[in-house]
């Protein structure tokens, strides 16, 4: 078996005074792919952004461990730094700032954490282009700024650049299928799979089972009122496919 | 007006014999810009000029004035006529600019014909050591018709940096049928200096005058423009950006008066404004009856980096007649949370975000500058 990537234990987290996340456990070793499906409102967007450190979502009780690290006490950019990406269900538009220049300030904060040297520009440009040109993404769109006016697909692929040039560790994937279309999704799953080396780990939070017939994951849970209900392999996708998620959710 | 050097005057007092009432909190046009310190300061004659000044990144021809004086030998330019002046016109309409007049130090004038092929750098430098010098610079710069040139105007310092020096800087331009000039000043004086600039601007016919002042030092800095548009299709451009973190006032203001049909003016002003310092701007579009045809724009917006910054703006839309576009608009917010958090959640560290939207924020109107040398030079100012 291999070592623990993530641990999470008894994580109670809460945005806006309401909790949010109950009594959340999990564990997510080395080169694994875990999934959490669920319901709207569930809270899994929550937990992405409580993993990644969010102003606004208070962890109230609970520890999280990354590579045997408290996770919880890092600010936003040690997270990312250590191995920690979050694909974004609704990437951020940032005016008046290229994708490459963003992507260059990004690679080179965490090659400084890591003591490693910076890249130079035309490093930095031969690697971003040319996984920029697997992803679909020209160079003409590499100078826009990052994501102003892009359509929902080239955002998401723009997010699956900055993933497979920072190759994290540990990739968080929020509703990273919502508003793609077949092509895009193939696109993007391609480049979590590419990723795969027996050691990086993935969390696929998704409503639809559809993401997961391109990314195979190890394990399915079902995610409702706050925390884990169930856990299967991915049979327990399809099968959610078929009769929804009616009988895990608590009536109201 | 004789000044015994050595002695100590206050501004008020010098502004008391030459006649000149300074404006008080009440002067509606001053209200917004607190000057108890610069008036209140104690003041003496500049007395030492150093040779000393930062240089720009570009080919380009410079002219060193320390405290006041200029201090190089004039550059032999073809198409331009230098002359040192001493006496001065009051422009009795603004106080400072008679104080300039009444109390002036030195004053050139450049008489532009012709096509300058490398930008003209007004390179003013103080030296303060520890004593509070005051100088009145005053520049007349006549651009004859169709002629073409750049000047910049850098204003930085050295030396004992709690000196609260004023520098009181008034430009008289005078634009001709059809010449064009692009004038961009950068602002960086010591932190307790004061700065007080006037741009008179007259263009004529088919004239253009293409303007950005970067302004990111001093204790109080006033830098204004007035524009008057006296010809047909005459056009001008004064934009802005400031940023400032400490207790400073930055004070941007604008008069721009359309007198003649299908004349044409465009203001951006961008500001960065932190600590408990305030960012002023005063921006004014007069269109007089008979010019039909015009538009006139105006655009201020800001970001304020803390909860006791401030901003105080004040446009004003003086339309007498019909057939014009003109419009103003103002913004002002904080840094953008989300995209602070994307960015941090990529690893970039939460100063370093801040600066590259606050580096995006002002690129916004500097990339407007033409000539990419003078563009990427204040980008690196910034």
């Amino acid at each position: 078996m291999n070592a623990p990537l993530l641990e999470i234990e008894d994580l109670c987290a809460e945005v806006s005074g309401k909790q949010i996340i109950k009594d959340f456990n999990l564990t997510i070793n080395e080169g694994e792919i875990h999934a959490i499906m669920g319901p709207n409102g569930a809270g899994k967007s929550t937990l992405s952004y409580v993993l990644c450190g969010k102003p606004g979502y208070t962890v109230t009780s609970g520890t999280v461990r990354f590579k045997g690290k408290d996770l919880l006490s890092m600010s936003t950019e040690d997270r990312a730094r250590e191995g920690i990406f979050l694909v974004m269900q609704y990437p951020v538009e940032i005016p008046g700032v290229p994708s490459t220049t963003f992507l260059k300030h990004s690679v080179n904060a965490v090659r400084k954490y890591k003591n490693l040297p910076e890249l130079d520009t035309m490093e930095f440009l031969k690697l971003v282009r040319e996984e920029g040109r697997k992803l679909g993404l020209d160079n003409e769109m590499l100078k826009r700024p990052i994501n102003v006016g892009f359509s929902g697909g080239e955002k998401k692929r723009m997010e699956a650049l900055e993933m497979v040039v920072l190759k994290p560790d540990f990739a968080i994937l929020d509703e990273a299928d919502s508003g793609l279309d077949i092509d895009a999704m193939k696109v993007v799953a391609g480049s979590v799979n590419s990723l795969r080396d027996g050691k990086r780990s993935m969390l696929i939070i998704t409503h639809f089972q559809r993401l997961l017939n391109y990314v195979e994951p190890d394990f399915v849970h079902i995610f409702a009122d706050g925390h884990i209900v169930k856990t299967g392999n991915k049979n327990l996708a399809v099968e959610l496919e078929q009769n929804g998620y009616a009988e895990y959710v608590k009536v109201k | 007006m004789t000044l015994m050097s050595g002695e100590i005057y206050s501004y008020s007092e010098l502004a008391a014999k030459a006649g000149v009432i300074l404006p008080t909190p009440k002067t509606e046009a001053w209200k917004y810009t607190r000057l108890r310190d610069l008036l209140g300061t104690d003041y003496q004659l500049c007395e030492t000029t150093s040779k000393k000044g930062e240089n720009v990144p570009f080919s380009a021809n410079i002219i060193h004035i320390s405290n006041g004086k200029i201090v190089s030998e004039l550059p032999h330019i073809e198409g331009v006529t230098f002359q040192i002046i001493s006496s001065a016109e009051a422009l009795s309409n603004y106080p400072f600019a008679k104080m300039n007049a009444a109390y002036l130090t030195q004053g050139l004038q450049i008489e532009i014909s012709g096509t300058l092929n490398q930008p003209l750098v007004l390179n003013y430098f103080m030296m303060p050591e520890d004593k509070n010098y005051f100088y009145h610079f005053r520049n007349r710069i006549i651009c004859k018709s169709n002629s073409k040139a750049e000047i910049i105007e850098q204003f930085t310092y050295d030396g004992n940096v709690k000196s609260c020096y004023l520098a009181n800087i008034v430009n008289e331009i005078e634009i001709q049928s059809y010449a064009h000039l692009d004038h961009y000043k950068y602002q960086n004086e010591a932190f307790k200096a004061n700065h007080i600039a006037l741009h008179k601007v007259n263009i004529a016919e088919g004239g253009k005058y293409d303007s950005f002042c970067l302004q990111k030092g001093a204790n109080i800095a006033r830098n204004e423009t007035e524009v008057s548009l006296n010809g047909e299709k005459a056009e001008a451009v004064v934009n802005a950006a400031y940023m400032m973190n400490g207790w400073a006032t930055l004070d941007t203001t604008t008069n721009i008066y359309h007198y003649q049909p299908q004349t044409k003016s465009s203001q951006i002003v961008k500001g960065v404004i932190g600590g408990t310092a305030k960012g002023v701007f005063q921006g004014r579009i007069h269109i007089a009856p008979n010019a039909v045809h015009t538009s006139g724009t105006q655009l201020h917006k800001a970001i304020l980096l803390s909860d006791t910054a401030e901003i105080d703006v004040k446009p004003e839309l003086e339309i007498f007649a019909d057939d014009v576009k003109c419009s103003h608009g103002a913004a002002s917010g904080e840094l953008d949370k989300e995209q602070l958090f994307y960015m941090r959640s990529r690893g970039i560290g939460e100063e370093e975000a801040k600066n590259i939207l606050i580096e995006a924020y002002l690129n916004d109107v500097i990339n407007m500058i033409e000539n990419e040398k003078i563009r990427e030079w204040f980008k690196s100012l910034r």
